[in-house]
């Protein structure tokens, strides 16, 4: 995503210069450095509301997308194939009773329709604007919580784990689909167990393919608190925006841009030097943008 | 018909050619063999100007033309070339691959060009497939229509740079009997390829290279058979057996 | 020539209708019907209501015609941006990659609700006024709704951002080989580009720009922070005045849901029309790419 420590002094470069073309065309005295060393203990705090509202809805979401990305990726067999298996069993004089039979359909069933429940939530989710859904999560918790202190806070987040539990699952699906059956195949006709096969195989290359994606996935969400805002959260846009409005319109958005590049090129680089630590030539997978 | 004076060619602090002079008459096929790394493919790309000499100087038909004031395109129109990997453009059906370049570059009209094209894919025995996209045509089959893009230019001369190299042993057959036809209908053929029966059958004369230098020339039977140089008969002896 | 001739062996692009597909759709409406209908059960309202519908109705109505505005203005700009930007990148000039990519690293790195505001609330004082003058003579554009176009704009530079590497990867992808099979057969520069280079990054381009403009579609909803004329700004506008109207709380729910419901459909649509133009140019060998 960032290539280059050119590009971040490419982009304050971009920046001074806007700086100076507000000068001369609002007329305004350019940027107030005094500004920044006075108040960016305020920006940094605001910005930990951020963080804070990212890392709980990533880590509840994961364990949803964990979910969701095994309930999609599992493949179940259609009630055909089930009969004629029976049925086949039956000839050979090797078939387990009719109760047998229909609890191995029920399951069947069960798990089809579980998978077509976290098809549509991820469909759902990935159809509508998070800021919708942020809107929609507030509607619902002022309606029931009016009174509450942090409802908006609350609401905020359960937008965001329940968007970003989509999106990883998403994520999940790719990275299980990519390792199962033939890899674990292989497994077990080495004679690994099932969970030796999952421990030595599935989720060393799982894991692998799956954090680069959940790594943007976290600076996508991160990105994405900033439309807290919108609902009196008390984080970094509102402080900026408010700031801007107190006559500090120019130092304000340098100091919001300059510390999210520096967050999510910080964290980009940190996964880069991992994921080519780690690297195995020909595992990947693409990471799903919201 | 093509003339080479004293090629050079460097990249960076590689000399990859390092004085190549040859001549080829109108008819000829000169085959040029020659180890891995001896510049065989950046010698080729000289004649049509895909890689610029540093110094030295490429005749066409008497005129030189790696000057300033020929623009390469021209160059190229004039010479035909066939690549290792075929590169046949993705994007585009067997029978538009080989009427591209009429209709692009020799602004011919459409329908002419595609008849013209569809003449010269019966001609390489692919009249059946002027639909296929490449990634639909086997190896061979490709090859067949990356000579036919070629010859739709109505070139002057064809280079070949190990145009069997790239494919399976059952597929090699096919492109060899396209281009042995090609020069029994009095093609002049540069041919960079290891495929000895070819050479010895159809080259009028074949050139041995290696770093960058011409070591030895002669007929197929004197190079194959009587190799004067020490290098000559190690490599020969090596491809031969 | 003596070459056996072979036969005609064409695969086939799959069906765009399909029995399977249609069972898919009809599935989905019946989950997107069962959706709803548990949510107002649950949440207690009625998506339906006509007394809601009198009022919200004119509001939904404007609102979806002025999102349908804003991807008509926005769409175009971001793609022109965006594949202009990505030819910068791999045109080789340091002088137009250097900036494409700055370019690209600050849309990318930055919230689009960031530059957005900050575009619509003070972009403004960064247009000379004589131009604005001039934009208010030409397209008689209103001072008003100048920061709003601003902002729309703000929005396509982000979408573009995302596109330039999309057509980037595209352009890298195309092999060193099929342009020099076009220079060999004494093609120019700007016909290489033309007939070789475009067409194939334009195909291996579509399925990853189907995503973007559904992205692009969702994040036109972020106007509605500033109060635009298209479907949150002016449904938040009508949910903001249900207490002083008279109205119920739960409506909110139902608008809400309806605007959801709206943009679900959009991008439905907007994908599928993508992944139909993309069968339809389908060639074998280029769509084994994912970018
Ligand atoms: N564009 C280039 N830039 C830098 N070096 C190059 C380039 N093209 C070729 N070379 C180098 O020049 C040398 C000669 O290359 P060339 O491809 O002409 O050899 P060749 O005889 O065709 O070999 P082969 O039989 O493997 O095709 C090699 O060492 C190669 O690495
Ligand atoms: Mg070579």
């Amino acid at each position: 995503m960032f290539r280059s420590v050119e590009s971040v002094l490419g982009i304050l470069i971009i920046i001074g210069a806007g700086a100076v073309v507000y000068d001369v065309l609002a007329g305004s005295r350019g940027l107030d450095l005094g500004y920044f060393q006075a108040n960016w203990l305020r920006y940094a705090r605001a910005v930990q509301v951020n963080l804070l509202a990212t890392s709980i809805a990533f880590v509840v979401g994961m364990g949803i997308g964990f979910l969701v990305g095994w309930a999609r990726s599992t493949r179940t067999q259609p009630i055909r194939k089930i009969l004629s298996d029976f049925h086949q069993a039956k000839v050979q004089g090797t078939a387990r009773g009719r109760s047998a039979l229909a609890v191995t359909i029920a399951v069947a069933g069960v798990r089809h329709y579980l998978r077509r429940i976290a098809d549509g939530y991820v469909e759902a989710i990935r159809g509508t604007p998070l800021f919708v859904q942020i809107i929609f999560a507030y509607a619902v918790a002022t309606t029931f919580y009016p009174r509450l202190a942090g409802v908006e806070f609350f609401a905020g987040v359960v937008a965001l784990t329940i968007n970003t539990g989509a999106y990883q699952g998403e994520t999940f699906r790719a990275g299980l689909q990519t390792v199962h059956t033939g890899q674990v195949e292989a497994a077990r006709a080495l004679g690994l167990s099932r969970w030796g096969a999952m421990r030595h195989v599935v989720l060393p290359q799982a894991l692998r393919l799956v954090v680069p994606p959940l790594t943007n996935e976290y600076i996508g969400l991160f990105k994405a608190s900033a439309l807290l805002y919108f609902i009196s959260v008390f984080e970094i846009t509102f402080l900026s925006k408010q700031e801007a409005y107190q006559g500090h319109p120019f130092e304000s958005f340098a100091m919001i841009t300059g510390i999210f590049l520096l967050i999510t090129v910080t964290i980009a680089r940190v996964v880069q030097y991992f994921e080519a630590r780690f690297r195995i030539p020909g595992l990947g997978i693409e990471p799903a943008r919201d | 018909m093509i003339r080479t004076e004293d090629i050079h060619k460097h990249f960076g602090a590689l000399h990859v050619l390092r004085g190549i002079t040859l001549e080829v008459t109108r008819g000829d096929v000169l085959v040029i063999i020659g180890p891995s790394g001896s510049g065989k493919s950046t010698f080729l790309r000289c004649i049509n100007l895909l890689v610029r000499p540093d110094e030295g100087r490429v005749f066409i038909d008497g005129v030189q033309v790696n000057r300033a004031d020929i623009r390469p395109e021209w160059v190229r129109q004039q010479v035909g070339m066939v690549f290792q990997s075929f590169n046949l453009f993705t994007h585009l059906t067997a029978l538009e691959n080989v009427a591209l370049g009429p209709i692009r570059v020799k602004k011919a009209p459409r329908d002419e060009a595609e008849t013209k094209a569809r003449q010269l894919l019966a001609r390489v025995g692919l009249a059946a497939k002027e639909q296929s996209y490449p990634a639909e045509l086997s190896g061979g089959q490709q090859q067949r229509v990356a000579i036919a893009r070629a010859l739709a230019m109505d070139p002057k001369a064809m280079l070949f740079d190990e145009p069997t190299s790239a494919l399976d042993p059952e597929y090699i057959r096919e492109v060899l009997d396209v281009m042995a036809n090609l020069a029994h209908e009095g093609m002049t053929m540069i041919v960079v390829t290891h495929e000895m029966g070819f050479a010895s059958s159809v080259a009028s004369r074949i050139v041995f290279m290696d770093g960058g230098i011409i070591l030895e020339e002669g007929r197929p039977l004197d190079i194959f058979e009587h190799p004067k140089n020490e290098r000559t008969r190690a490599f020969v002896s090596k491809i031969l057996r | 020539m003596a070459v056996a001739t072979e036969h005609v062996g064409r695969t086939r692009a799959p069906p765009i209708f399909s029995l399977s597909n249609a069972a898919r759709i009809v599935e989905m409406v019946i989950g997107g019907l069962l959706l709803i209908s548990i949510m107002s059960v649950v949440l207690k309202f009625d998506i339906r209501d006509p007394r809601l519908w009198a009022g919200y109705g004119p509001n939904f109505v404007r609102g979806f015609w002025g999102t349908l505005g804003y991807i008509a203005l926005i769409l175009p700009i971001s793609v022109g941006v965006g594949f202009a930007a990505g030819w910068a990148r791999v045109s080789g000039h340091r002088m137009l990659a250097w900036p494409a990519g700055a370019f690209v690293d600050f849309f990318r790195g930055v919230p689009p609700i960031v530059v957005i505001l900050f575009a619509f609330l003070f972009g403004v004082d960064f247009i000379p006024l004589r131009v604005q003058l001039f934009l208010q003579d030409v397209f008689g554009t209103s001072s008003n709704s100048l920061p709003f176009t601003l902002a729309a704009f703000a929005v396509a530079f982000h979408s573009g951002a995302y596109q330039a590497e999309i057509f980037r990867a595209g352009f890298q992808s195309i092999s060193r080989g099929q342009i020099e099979a076009a220079e060999a057969l004494g093609m120019r520069h700007f016909q290489t580009m033309r007939s070789i280079i475009l067409p194939q990054t334009v195909r291996l381009s579509l399925p990853p720009l189907g995503n973007e403009f559904a992205v692009l579609i969702k994040d036109t909803s972020l106007l509605g922070a500033l109060g635009a004329t298209e479907l949150v700004g002016l449904s938040q506008e009508f949910t903001a005045q249900i207490p002083i109207s008279g109205g119920q709380i739960v409506w909110a729910f139902a608008i809400w849901s309806s605007v959801a419901l709206t943009y679900f459909v959009m991008t439905f649509l907007v994908t599928r029309l993508l992944r139909l133009i993309e069968r339809r140019f389908r060639t074998p060998g280029l769509d084994v790419m994912s970018l």
